[in-house]
């Protein structure tokens, strides 16, 4: 019985784990930019931004 | 014994795409002209408009038309393998798949338009989805490969961003926009086929109907001369009719005369290298033109709010 083994799952090679992690950090980081804006126009707006009429 | 066998597992493609090559979908050199011309739009604008708000709506409005840019190519990966001037892009050299393009076009398309509305507001919003719709859905998806005029008709996408930023900083529409929108919507076609002209070939292995490959050269160069005439004429027309001022009236009038040398250079000149760098300076005159014209408009404004600090 010639069995051989196989890896579990999929393992990555460097270069697809370096380009996943970059792209994680890309994702992160525009994350954070949208959750400043929206931090920053609520201050910019003030008690108005709670009004939302339709 | 094992009862799988391996081999004939199709293992999942697993992504090596870089940044750069996402980066590369957003058409980042488009969208430095549509970041220019929104933001002439949003200084123009009357009123007063919070920094932190004219930074969010161009912010947007870049990442909708990047998002643009993306899904056009997610749609056309096919026939950008076949010409030159777009095989360097990340679907045909395979660092992306055209499902993954689909859907990083998708996502920022909705984040730019819903960002758009909830912080700034909704005719802003509607306006952005809407350019976004008419550039994929109406301009790739159906005019393009089906006929001549696409450059023409889908040249409203690319001119609906000054407008945007106009709804954005105002909340409105008046005619100024409508002004700006007329100027890049005439400013499309001569610019589009001079390129078409000098690169028919690529076009008519990719089966695009542009006007050179369908209608040949002699037409397009009538075509370019017609809306050449059209083009300045519309954009002098703001002076005289009292929406922009003397600055701009005389500078439109002598970028206009630029243009109508070369497009008659282009119309007159049919054969040999002459022609080619007839089109061709026609071609990057013609960026120079749009770019100097909305430069001219931001000029105005900074004059006048000089002037007016002054006295």
């Amino acid at each position: 019985m010639d069995e051989k083994r196989m890896p579990d799952g999929i393992v990555l090679t460097e270069a697809q784990k370096r380009s996943r992690r970059q792209r994680s950090i890309a994702i992160a980081l525009a994350l954070g930019v949208l959750v400043v804006l929206f931090f920053a126009v609520t201050i910019v707006k003030g008690p108005v931004v709670l009004l939302r009429p339709m | 014994m094992s009862v799988v066998d391996h081999n004939a597992i199709e293992l999942p493609r697993i992504s090596e795409a870089e940044v750069g090559d996402y980066l590369a979908l957003l058409k980042p050199r488009v969208m430095s002209l549509v970041i220019f011309t929104a933001l002439v739009g949003l200084v123009i604008a009357p009123g007063h408009v919070h920094p932190i708000l004219a930074f969010t709506s161009i912010l947007c409005i870049a990442v909708g038309a990047g998002a643009s840019g993306a899904l056009n190519m997610a749609y056309e990966g096919d026939i950008d393998a076949l010409m030159s001037r777009t095989a360097n892009r990340p679907i045909p050299r395979g660092r992306i798949t055209r499902e993954e393009a689909t859907a990083f076009g998708l996502i920022l398309a909705f984040f730019s338009v819903m960002t758009l509305g909830i912080l700034v507001n909704w005719l802003a919003g509607a306006l952005l989805a809407f350019t976004i719709f008419f550039y994929v859905v109406i301009y790739t998806m159906a005019l393009k490969r089906w006929t001549a005029q696409n450059i023409v008709i889908g040249g409203a996408a690319g001119a609906l961003p000054p407008v945007v930023a106009w709804a954005a900083a105002t909340g409105s529409l008046s005619m100024e926009p409508v002004l700006l929108f007329l100027i890049i919507f005439f400013w499309t076609p001569p610019h589009f086929w001079a390129l078409a002209l000098f690169r028919s070939d690529d076009y008519a292995r990719a089966g695009i109907p542009m006007l050179p490959v369908v209608a040949g050269p002699d037409a397009t160069r009538l075509q370019i001369l017609l809306y050449t005439i059209v083009l300045v004429a519309i954009a002098v027309a703001p002076w005289p009719l009292g929406y922009f001022d003397a600055i701009y009236g005389i500078t439109s009038l002598v970028l206009g005369a630029g243009m109508m040398a070369l497009a008659i250079n282009v119309y007159r000149r049919r054969e040999g290298s002459t022609a080619l760098r007839a089109t061709r300076r026609l071609f990057a005159f013609s960026i120079f033109y749009l770019f100097a014209l909305f430069a001219t408009l931001l000029l105005e404004v900074v004059v006048r709010a000089v002037m007016a600090a002054i006295g």
